[in-house]
């Protein structure tokens, strides 16, 4: 099983970005690349090549699902899961997540603390 | 201290001062968003109305999910409620858009029908007219694709009469068209068309998928075998008719899936003595539009499902002083919690310690650490097999109401809690008139088809938070709470009017039929004896000539 270490962020509030860069590498041993948009993202994916992709789904100009298909146009992501975060989940709308290729969604708020415990269990059922 | 605290301990610090730079930008941010509803409050063209209201949703939605993290609990959930209203808003402006360009499509069509001002031979008596009702009430739209004409009409007419907006194409290229111009509420598909070159379910399966969300679906068809059945599931099929039909068990079906699409969020109660988890779980839930109490001390338990009368429980299996399967045992001495399903929250993954608890009174488990999607999809679905079990064993089968004793429950209930908020409640009996009449001269089967139209009517006309009940044969009793005597009173008046203009249908012969109603409201009352009061207004308004609402002197 390859071990998890890079985490890609695509968050454009500030502030979460923060808080969630700083749970990420304190409690989880994480390093973690925050990208503000889906364009930041799109430029910086190959050369810090993550292990694990962590999308916001309401941004402004493109959004996650329109980051995460351009993604996949650029690089093969097919064994790099990819969360999205959103503060509403219906259990419609996970489908609907998932049908556009999300191992799984994580929902906002979240707590800090144990945000890198949610990542890893995503990750461990992806590669299990 | 050893080095792993210590890192705690700077984490720990470091969150809070990212907590205190949110704060800081929340005294911009919040202004802002005052500024924007003053802005919309001045707006008065749609178009910069719809600008504004998905600008604060779009705000609103982030702080609902930012706050929180941040600690800000009461602040993230006022703004997710605001964002489902700016949501709502929204919403009912495009309905508004979208029924004036009906108009004018309306007036457009009308214009470019010149038979229409051509002498035409004196118009066939139709066997349902809503007109009145349609107008008022926002009937639900249902699209009928079946290429039998007749029994196509004959649903549709029926469905009409029930107070649903229905039209019926024999065509799939007619039905396409169709949706295109304005999407339904609900479909009803034949499966066998041999004029055409696909099936019904076909048709079906690929609009669906087209629709960012499914349509409910019923299925119509000659075949009653395994296969069909199955492509119908496939299809997203909710209900599955074999001809010759049973309309009204059609009608019924479309009822239960509209019942469920914006039936009540679920209540789940979750008991955990590790805070943390139960408050992240609670916020995963509620995130997916779920009422979520949490409980630590398991000794309120009894007195906290009282209050909250959970539909789910969620139950952690290892507490300090308790087991989880103790606790689950007390719960089921209590016959009112039989049916409340019980979910074990479990760091246990042997499978033999898990069945093991299972026997002792719970359902289902849930292993520690879960997925937030797993989560909800668990709860979901049993929160919901829970409550279609719960109203098919207290509703009644003929109009989906509560029966008596449920009904009779719910105005104490209502009662007990309007002397609490110092709001009162009132209480209405409604009893339709000579429906003995109805019964012998035109048969069982269009009688019954009468107290499901009231049942209809009543469902449609009455608020949401207020319960309506089947009381007898034809009699019904509703409890509205926060609601004067006097309000009561109009509101029951124009559905009697409304009532009094269905034409019903029974073959070629078309009747009306009135209704009589008794309105009681006094703070402070038993529930009994308001229902005495109201059940003796509903005497003086029978012996005054009937057709009318009666207030409890």
């Amino acid at each position: 099983m390859p071990e998890l270490k890079r985490i890609l962020h695509v968050e454009d509030d500030p502030s979460i970005q923060a808080v969630a860069k700083v749970a990420l590498e304190a409690v989880g041993g994480f390093s973690v690349l925050s990208c503000s948009s889906g364009q930041e993202a799109l430029d910086q994916v190959l050369g810090f090549a993550p292990d694990f992709i962590l999308l916001d789904v309401m941004m402004p100009d493109m959004d996650g699902p329109q980051t995460l298909t351009k993604l996949r146009e650029l690089v093969d992501i097919g064994l790099i899961p990819v969360a999205f975060m959103t503060a509403k989940v219906q259990p419609s709308e996970i489908a609907h997540y998932r049908s556009l290729g999300a191992t799984d969604v994580i929902i906002k708020p979240f707590n800090p603390m144990q945000l890198s415990t949610q990542i890893r269990a995503i990750w461990d059922r992806a590669h299990g | 201290m050893d080095k792993r605290q210590q890192q705690l301990q700077q984490l720990q610090a470091h969150l809070q001062q990212l907590g205190e730079q949110f704060a800081q930008r929340l005294q911009q941010e919040l202004p802002e968003l005052a500024g924007k509803a003053r802005q919309l409050q001045q707006a008065d063209d749609v178009e910069s109305q719809q600008h504004l209201l998905s600008s604060l949703r779009d705000q609103l939605h982030k702080l609902a999910g930012s706050a929180g993290t941040f600690g800000f609990n009461g602040l993230g959930q006022q703004a997710r409620e605001l964002e489902q209203q700016a949501e709502q808003w929204l919403d009912s402006l495009q309905q508004k858009q979208q029924r004036l360009q009906d108009f004018i499509h309306g007036l457009e069509r009308l214009a470019e029908q010149p038979q229409l001002i051509e002498p035409e031979a004196a118009p066939a008596g139709t066997s349902a007219r809503l007109a009145s009702l349609a107008s008022t009430t926002c009937a639900r739209v249902i699209y009928i694709l079946e290429d039998e004409s007749s029994i196509g009409e004959n649903i549709r007419l029926t469905l009409n009469t029930f107070g649903y907006k229905a039209e019926h194409f024999s065509r799939i290229e007619a039905l396409d068209a169709a949706i295109a111009k304005h999407l339904p509420d609900a479909l009803i598909i034949d499966v066998n068309l041999p004029e055409e070159n696909q099936t019904g379910l076909d048709y079906a399966a690929a609009l669906n998928q087209r629709l960012e969300e499914p349509l409910p679906l019923l299925v119509l068809t000659t075949q009653n075998d395994f296969t069909t059945q199955l492509q119908a599931v496939r299809a997203g099929a909710q209900g599955f008719f074999t001809k010759p039909l049973d309309i009204t068990k059609l009608e019924n079906r479309l009822e239960r899936c509209f019942a469920q699409q914006n039936g009540e969020p679920y209540r789940v109660m979750i008991v955990d003595d590790d805070r943390d988890l139960a408050s992240r779980y609670s916020l995963v839930l509620r995130g997916a539009d779920m009422l979520v109490e949490t409980l630590q001390n398991p000794e309120q338990i009894l007195a906290a499902m009282a209050s909250f009368n959970p539909e789910v429980l969620l139950l952690d299996i290892s507490m300090p002083n308790y087991g989880g399967p103790e606790l689950a045992q007390i719960i089921r001495f209590n016959d009112d919690w039989l049916r409340v399903p019980i979910i074990y929250l479990s760091a246990e993954t042997a499978i033999t310690r898990q069945m093991g608890a299972l026997v002792k009174a719970g359902d289902d488990f849930i292993t520690k650490p879960i997925s937030d999607n797993s989560l909800i999809t668990t709860v979901f679905a049993r929160a919901q097999r829970a409550r279609l079990l719960s109203n098919a064993l207290s509703r009644d089968s003929l109009t989906g109401l509560l029966k008596h004793a449920d009904i009779k429950e719910q105005v104490a209930l209502e009662q007990e809690r309007g002397l609490r908020s110092g709001k009162s409640a009132s209480v209405v009996m409604l009893d339709i008139d000579h429906f003995k009449q109805v019964n012998d001269n035109y048969g069982h089967v269009v009688g019954d088809s009468v107290i499901r139209a009231l049942a209809n009517l009543l469902r449609q006309r009455l608020r949401r938070i207020d319960s309506l009940g089947r009381y007898g044969g034809e009699e019904f009793l509703a409890v509205l709470p926060d609601c004067s005597a006097a309000q009561a009173e109009r509101i029951v008046d124009e559905i009697r009017q409304q009532f009094s203009a269905i034409c019903f249908s029974a073959g070629d012969r078309e009747f009306n039929v009135t209704l009589s109603a008794g309105i009681a409201g006094a703070p402070g009352l038993a529930a009994s004896e308001l229902m005495e009061q109201a059940d003796r207004a509903l005497y003086q308004a029978k012996h005054s000539g009937r057709n009318q609402v009666r207030l409890a002197e």
